[in-house]
């Protein structure tokens, strides 16, 4: 195995396995057998950049390496995507904190 | 990569990491789970959820299953553990037979 990345949509992240040569489309057939969205309703986008990503270029070329995170949205109803949504753990304590009024 | 061969596991918040088969069969207590007779009724939704387990560390013990089978495959890289998340990191790759 090359390399992995880590696509992530609200809760949930997929370990995807691929190869440096391997196109965003490569990388899309592979998540519509995962989630069942065909490759035309999604949108990758590295996080680090913010950058969409491709379907004709390669990892390599758009720079996404090795455990790299992608946000993967999906179009909506009215033909526009959503936007990226990841939820992070961390939200969770978010409201404790305001709660007890810690600074750090 | 098709769904049956991948596997969800889920953290104490409700958070899912979906990863191959082969990458969760580095811990000895997922591979017993999804490869006894008995069939847990894990095995066949192929779903894990691991309520003491929070999402950083499980996010951190999927990177590592996946850093193991590139390990093995002779890429030698390091694996690098936030000091603050040893403690709970060990303890759950102590439960995992990691």
């Amino acid at each position: 195995m090359a390399m992995y990345i880590r696509v992530k949509r609200n809760k949930t992240t997929y370990f995807i396995q691929c190869d440096p040569t391997e196109t965003i489309l490569d990388i899309k057939q592979k998540l519509q057998n995962l989630i069942d969205q065909p490759v035309n309703d999604q949108r990758l986008i590295l996080v680090a950049t913010g950058e969409v990503l491709d379907d004709s270029k390669t990892l390599a070329d758009q720079k996404v390496e090795n455990d790299c995170i992608v946000a993967l949205t999906l179009r909506k109803d009215d033909n526009e995507f959503e936007d990226v949504n990841i939820i992070r753990p961390d939200d969770f304590y978010q409201s404790r904190d305001a709660d007890g009024g810690l600074n750090w | 990569m098709k769904k049956e061969e991948t596997v969800k596991l889920i953290s104490a918040e409700g958070f899912e990491f979906v990863i191959d088969k082969k990458a969760a069969m580095v811990s000895q207590t997922i591979r017993n789970m999804l490869t006894s007779p008995g069939s847990f009724a894990e095995t066949q939704h192929g779903e894990v959820t691991f309520p003491e387990i929070s999402t950083i560390i499980l996010e951190k013990i999927c990177q590592y299953f996946y850093w193991s089978l590139q390990f093995a495959s002779g890429k030698e890289t390091e694996f690098h553990i936030e000091p603050e998340l040893s403690l709970e990191l060990m303890m759950a790759a102590n439960y995992l037979h990691t």
